[in-house]
């Protein structure tokens, strides 16, 4: 499963999740897209989706650990919200890869994948992450979706319903934009890179 | 201390921060964290500072959000009580000492090893040489990326297509940054892969340096620590 391509595929997703958030904060966007290498990793593993899932938490788990290590030490306990990213990117969004790579490009089912793909990773985020968001930051972590929490609290929600709430309202919009932006990476990706990918004739390092 | 017995006790103690459900017991884990912060000798000025830095604005936030607009715990929400800024004020205290004494403990255990480089630290763990292999790729692709978005930023400020500042065009052109830092990269991937890589067997001579280092078992000051830590857990589990 680990051949050299693919090793160098995990750490390059692992190095974008790390290194997206200095780009986003070099340009200033009010969003955040920690999880763009875990779905695009996902996205370049397949059609081995056993490979996909593995290497997108792979991918996925370095680049929480390292962004952990020196920039947010509370990212790691987001573990599971990055192996369920994984698994929703490899089964689900990977079927919309014909469609990413079509030239020319079909707007309309493109977008209507990115949305339905985004809307749904975003939701199965939402849910796994909430137990974390709860426990450990008591339902505020510092970015916006807290104010949309403190507003269902303040109007008679428990915490668990009004962090559920507000996931399922801010996930899914980040996490369409985080597809959005896999579905352009990996449209943009040249096929060399993706070719060396395959499971043919590079030897296994394990 | 090794760098397995250090990560082993910080995990301990992040347990015992997670666990404790009042300010006692999350007061004798933060203590035990700053007890072994000391190890680290002076870095452990930095390691605080990073630590307050990181949870001060949260802290803040989380004030603004429990204290000021809700005005009130969770626990009295979820009791239909009426509720009070006191019992909001402690009960965003907990939350952030906990969370302090996290993001310490994390500093705490890598500044021990400050001294080493990434390298040095990684060759010392004890794990799979593929993991080991996994850590040192992504730290090197770190580096590549990052120069490549300096690159690419400034090639495209030039262009006109991304400002400096925060601006609308930022907002509709900020992916093109991303995609050119992506191509970049991918191309420099794909050149070090099939030629660089072979002809100069840098994966063999990776493999040697990880393996070179014969990674020591745990010491029993790492035991001492981890018996320590374990104890404190259990305090922290009994005073719930």
């Amino acid at each position: 499963m680990f051949t050299t391509p693919r090793l160098v595929a995990i750490a390059l997703c692992a190095a974008l999740n790390f290194s997206i958030g200095n780009i986003v904060y070099l340009i200033k966007l009010p969003i955040y897209l920690d999880s763009v290498g875990t779905i695009l990793c996902a996205l370049l593993l397949l059609p081995d989706r056993t490979a996909a899932v593995v290497c997108a938490f792979i991918a996925g788990f370095i680049g929480i650990v390292l962004t952990g290590l020196l920039i947010n030490p509370f990212l790691p306990w987001f573990a599971f919200s990055v192996l369920a990213i994984a698994l929703v990117s490899a089964l689900l969004t990977g079927r919309g890869t014909g469609t990413f790579r079509a030239r020319p490009l079909p707007a309309g089912p493109f977008a209507a994948k990115v949305v339905f793909y985004g809307v749904i990773t975003g939701i199965v985020s939402a849910v796994v992450s909430a137990p974390v968001v709860i426990y450990l930051f008591g339902g505020v972590t510092g970015s916006g979706s807290a104010l949309v929490v403190a507003y269902f609290v303040k109007t008679g929600n428990f915490l668990w319903d009004a962090t559920l709430r507000s996931g399922l309202i801010i996930e899914p919009i980040d996490k369409t934009l985080q597809v959005l932006l896999a579905a352009l990476l990996y449209r943009a990706t040249p096929k060399d890179f993706l070719a060396m990918l395959r499971p043919t004739a590079q030897p296994s390092v394990t | 201390m090794t760098p397995n017995g250090a990560i082993v006790f910080g995990l301990l103690v992040i347990g015992g921060a997670v666990v404790a459900r009042d300010l006692p017991s999350l007061a004798i884990v933060l203590a035990l964290a700053l007890i072994f912060g000391l190890g680290s000798g002076r870095r452990i000025v930095m390691a605080l500072g990073w630590s307050i830095a990181i949870v001060a604005p949260l802290a803040g936030f989380m004030g603004l959000v429990w204290v000021g607009i809700v005005g009130g715990a969770p626990d009295e929400i979820g009791a239909g009580t009426e509720g009070s800024r006191a019992a909001a004020a402690a009960y965003v205290a907990l939350i952030s000492l906990r969370l302090f004494a996290i993001a310490f403990v994390v500093q705490a255990t890598f500044l021990r090893f400050a001294d080493m480089t990434p390298l040095q630290f990684v060759r010392r763990l004890s794990m799979p040489a593929l993991a080991k292999k996994l850590v040192v790729l992504t730290l090197s692709l770190i580096e590549t990326i990052l120069y490549a978005i300096d690159r690419a930023r400034t090639a495209l400020i030039a262009a006109g297509i991304v400002t400096r500042r925060p601006s609308p065009r930022n907002l509709r052109n900020g992916w093109l940054l991303v995609q050119t830092v992506w191509l970049t990269v991918v191309t420099i991937a794909i050149g070090r892969t099939r030629d660089k890589w072979p002809t100069e067997e840098t994966l063999a001579l990776i493999d040697g340096t990880l393996a070179d280092a014969t990674p020591r078992r745990l010491t029993a000051i790492d035991v001492a620590w981890m018996v320590v830590a374990l104890g404190s857990l259990a305090l922290a589990v009994g005073m719930r």
